[in-house]
């Protein structure tokens, strides 16, 4: 009875994971149709007549500049990343261990800014970002670092807080100052959040549209960007290209998310349960 | 301690300044702006509640924005975690391939709203043109486009948060509950559901927050079409900002109810769940 | 864990290097920056930039704001520190949102090359920006299936002859037997789709709207784009003309009309170009369209242009519509340096063998320059068409005076108030209050 019931229940999740792939598999296959016949016939297979090989993603690579695309959003992404694991994390141990008016004041303020969308900042951040000069692909990273502070300083502090004091007072004994102390004592402890916070980040920005489009769409584009101007950017909308385009934007998220799936998943749980 | 706080710069400067440039400063630039009319910031002039008394007076597009995003908010909220919960419950039975069907699941979710929304856009147009329509012939049929796409990007990512959940729910007690004679469903309101209340908040908080603030799915499945009836409030004040000149004031004074919205919404709802996990 | 780090660290260098050695200063310190509105120039802009540096050691940084993005890109960017030098509004009142930024050209070569003087957006004395093309629109059709129609035994029209249509109700007896006879014709409906998805509706909400509106102001005593101008509100006395041709368009069409809302101008210029459709509403911009499409089957001299006929009286005249909406201004506050080099920019475009052979044969623009010669023009079929109208005697071309409508913002509006009738959301009067009310209220 019981072997039975599972049996049913593994055919029903079989034919639900069908369904969630199945969206992902028919962007595929049009992207292989001629472009006129792929708005009104998606879930046709291309037959003779509009089979049309990989021309879609040589016209969509030559429209988009998608190589460049994809390096600008992967060294956004990584650097920012970086930048907001590293920095934050010593700001959320400096916040722990040091007990001010100020570092308190700081950590109300960063958990505050989680709950703010960002069409509250829109316009005066990109204004900002622009007068200040860091409307290019370096500046960004620092406007993601204050953007993502809030949740990574707030994940943070909450995990230092169970880091026990008596190691780090045993190094600063040893003569370690407290640079020393943090990076070979402290962060090598942090490393689940670590994980976490670098991943909730990484799914963040390497899809984020609006905010790099105001702070630097015109000079660079990011996938996002490239994907948005196609409707439009070129006259109007070339659907084949379109198709193309979300193939390769898919393509290598789902490649990293099979290889590192183990820590994305638990990374995206403990995220939830300490946030 | 001494020691530490004399390295101040190196460890707090750098996330200070990043947070003063990218959000204190815009932040108070935008509540003081929104009480100004301006074009480019240097040139704002004092206008004390116009802008917010606008809002509500002659322009119509805020309130109907506001009124489709609470509606599409409860549909995907309901939806998405009941959903999530049901495929959790049977993803925490040891079927013969759970991993890979987590796996499958929670894909949506690492692709970007400006991609899913064109993935969707060709689904939902192809199962429409039989039928002879199209997704801006309604703005139903856009609201459900919305809804759906929602529930297949958000279902796997709420999935692994209540796994979690459920798998810390103690073997003992479910024990105790069988040998007490309660049924499947009394175990699962009585026993299992109280005990998976930290999940149930935060997913809820997810979920409505993401309803609340979602720009990028809605501005590439729909971008408000037919006439605006589609649009949600952070594409309608997008819209107030860059869409028309001379509307920027009234725009950063729809930011900031929005903002104030977001924040009531989520805060009371974060403070009667944790009641209830208090609770049990 | 540590493997997987590794390899994406390291293929970020790789690609930082790639991005930063190749086109990470492309941007910076280029003296020209040109926000272009064509779209679907966006590439030739491009390669003339390349052109441009190689021959004069200048760089040029090309914009192109996506369809109907042009106001807001526009206005994002030249609120920067690094704003466009060269930019373009799309007449008077373009100017009027933009004239704090446009410089006096009144000395520059680039105006003095303007043939029409009149032509030119001026403001007191000074002249503020020039035209550099010259458009016309009207409706296109396909010559090989109107003979193969006029060839037909059971064909219900008395009429025989293109030459012959010289109203709509010749238009609308022609089209609607061709209608019924649309399986023999080998085609899938009259008309090519009515595009009205989003940033797709221009041809409606703008080019056709401008005809009733022109009637309407044709005969005040000044010029029926400065009357439009100041006109605080509309009549919209030809209504019933708007709405005659229009219902010809969505009841003749290959598309089914719920279907509307999805279809976007290259969808309907595909129709045209694969023989679904004998005609189709656009402009001469639209050659490329047309023959860049896969699976071809309009041969370039079968391809014509008719006046767009409503119904008014004394339409018999009537060529198509002729004008400009593309005028280049100069960015005042850039500083001394790089409004030189952008005034040479444009010096060169338009006068150097170089400069005029990118304009008339990869960006097929009819130019008003002096400094184009006879035989220096596109030679696509729709260009030729648009000779053809204008060297005729018998017929007067219409104004484009839709460059005196109130704001985009109108525009908008009016396009979704004609995607709401066509789905039937609402019904003619309602979309002709739309446009009444909104003309009245975005003006004022």
């Amino acid at each position: 009875m019981a072997r039975l019931r599972d049996t049913a229940f593994f055919i029903l999740l079989l034919l639900l994971s069908l369904i969630f792939i199945a969206p992902i598999l028919i962007v595929i296959i049009n992207s292989f149709k001629l472009k006129f016949s792929i708005a009104t016939e998606p879930f046709i297979l291309p037959t003779a007549q509009t089979f049309t090989g990989v021309s879609n993603y040589i016209e969509g690579l030559n429209k988009t500049s998608f190589l460049s695309a994809f390096g600008w959003s992967l060294f956004i992404t990584v650097f920012s990343v970086l930048a907001i694991v590293v920095f934050t994390s010593m700001t959320a141990w400096y916040i722990v261990r040091v007990k001010t008016v100020f570092t308190s004041i700081l950590y109300y303020a960063l958990v505050f800014s989680m709950i703010v969308p960002f069409q509250m900042v829109m316009f005066t951040m990109s204004k900002t970002a622009n007068v200040l000069g860091l409307d290019n692909p370096f500046g960004i990273i620092l406007i993601y670092l204050g953007f993502g502070a809030g949740l990574a300083t707030f994940m943070f502090t909450g995990f230092v807080k169970s880091v026990p004091l008596g190691i780090e007072e045993a190094a600063t004994i040893d003569g370690c100052n407290p640079l020393q102390t943090y990076f070979k004592i402290v962060f090598p402890i942090l490393k689940p959040t670590t994980i976490t916070v670098a991943i909730l980040n990484a799914m963040w920005i390497w899809n984020d549209y609006l905010l790099p489009y105001l702070v630097i769409g015109n000079d660079y584009k990011t996938i996002p960007i490239a994907i948005q101007y196609l409707k439009g950017g070129y006259g109007s909308v070339d659907m084949g290209a379109m198709m193309a385009m979300l193939v390769l934007s898919i393509i290598p998220v789902v490649v990293f998310y099979l290889f590192c799936q183990k820590y994305i998943i638990k990374g995206v749980a403990a995220g939830a349960v300490k946030g | 301690m001494k020691a530490v706080k004399r390295y101040f710069p190196i460890f707090v400067m750098p996330t200070l300044i990043a947070f003063l440039i990218a959000f204190a400063v815009p932040f108070c630039l935008g509540l003081f702006l929104s009480f100004t009319e301006f074009r480019t910031v240097t040139d704002a002039r004092f206008v004390g509640l116009e802008n917010y008394i606008k809002i509500f007076t002659s322009d119509e597009t805020f309130l109907n924005s506001l009124w489709f995003t609470v509606k599409f908010a409860v549909t995907t909220v309901v939806t998405i975690n009941l959903f999530a919960f049901l495929l959790a419950l049977l993803l925490t039975r040891n079927i013969f391939g759970t991993r890979l069907f987590r796996t499958v699941f929670f894909m949506p979710n690492l692709i970007g709203g400006i991609v899913l929304g064109y993935i969707w856009q060709l689904i939902i147009n192809g199962v429409l043109f039989r039928f002879n329509y199209s997704i801006t012939s309604d703005a139903q049929f856009g609201f459900w486009g919305l809804v759906i796409l929602m529930n297949w990007q958000m279902i796997g990512y709420m999935m692994i948060i209540y796994i979690a959940g459920l798998s810390n729910v103690s073997t003992d007690v479910l024990e105790a509950a069988k040998v007490d004679g309660a049924g499947a469903l009394t175990t699962l309101f009585k026993v299992t559901i109280p005990s998976v209340m930290p999940s149930i908040t935060i997913c809820l908080f997810l979920t409505i927050t993401n309803a609340f603030k979602l720009f990028d799915q809605n501005l590439a499945l729909t971008a408000g079409a037919p006439g605006g009836r589609t649009r949600m409030m952070a594409l309608d004040i997008y819209e107030t900002f860059y869409g028309s000149t001379g509307a920027e004031g009234i725009g950063q004074a729809k930011s900031v109810i929005f903002f104030l919205l977001v924040a009531a919404v989520s805060l009371t709802q974060l403070m009667l769940t944790r009641r209830k996990e208090v609770e049990s | 864990m540590k493997r997987i780090i590794s390899v994406i660290l390291s293929a970020v260098c790789v690609f930082s290097c790639f991005l930063l050695s190749g086109c990470g200063e492309k941007n910076n310190n280029a003296l020209v920056y040109y926000l272009n509105f064509k779209p679907e120039s966006a590439a030739v802009y491009e390669e003339l930039a390349k052109k441009y540096e190689q021959e004069k050691g200048v760089k040029v940084k090309v914009v192109t704001a996506a369809a109907n993005t042009y106001e807001q890109t526009l206005k994002s960017e030249i609120a920067k520190t690094d704003a466009p030098t060269i930019f373009q509004v799309n007449g008077p009142i373009g100017y009027e949102a933009w004239k704090d930024y446009c410089l006096d050209i009144k000395d520059s070569k680039f105006y003095s090359y303007l043939s029409d003087k009149s032509l030119a957006i001026k403001d007191d004395n000074g002249v503020y920006a020039v035209p550099y093309v010259v458009e016309g629109y009207g409706i296109i059709y396909n010559n090989a299936i109107m003979d193969k129609y006029f060839a037909l035994k059971n064909r219900q029209s008395k009429i025989n002859s293109m030459g012959e249509i010289k109203s709509f109700e010749a238009l609308k007896t022609v089209v609607e037997d061709m209608t019924k006879h649309k399986k023999e014709l080998g085609i899938d409906g009259v008309f090519a789709s009515t595009s009205l998805s989003s940033g797709e509706d221009w041809r409606w909400q703008t080019h056709l709207l401008n005809i009733p509106l022109y009637y309407e102001y044709k005969k005040s005593e000044q010029d029926p784009t400065l009357s439009l101008l100041d006109a605080k509100e509309i009549a919209f006395k030809y209504e019933k003309n708007f709405k005659n041709i229009f219902d010809l368009y969505i009841e003749n069409s290959v598309t089914s009309k719920t279907l509307l809302g999805s279809k976007s101008v290259a969808d309907s210029m595909a129709e045209f170009a694969l023989g679904k459709a004998a005609m189709v509403q656009n402009g001469n911009w639209a050659w490329s369209q047309i023959s860049g499409v896969e699976g071809n089957t309009v041969k370039a001299e079968n391809i014509k242009m008719l006046p767009i006929f409503t119904g008014i009286d004394g339409e018999e005249k009537q060529g198509i519509c002729i004008g400009t909406e593309n005028y280049l201004a100069i960015n005042k506050n850039a500083s001394e340096e790089k409004r030189k080099a952008s005034l040479e920019f444009l010096d060169w475009l338009f006068s150097s063998e170089t400069g005029k052979k990118y304009v008339t044969e990869k960006l097929g623009f009819i130019s008003p320059f002096n400094t184009f010669k006879v035989g220096e023009r596109p030679n696509d079929p729709l260009a030729s068409e648009i000779d053809r109208y204008l060297k005729d005697d018998a017929t007067e071309t219409v104004p484009w005076i839709f460059t005196a409508f109130p704001s985009e913002n109108f525009k908008k509006e009016v396009g979704s108030g004609l995607l709401d009738y066509v789905q039937g959301q609402a019904d003619w009067d309602a979309l002709k209050k739309t446009i009444i009310d909104k003309w009245k209220s975005e003006r004022g």
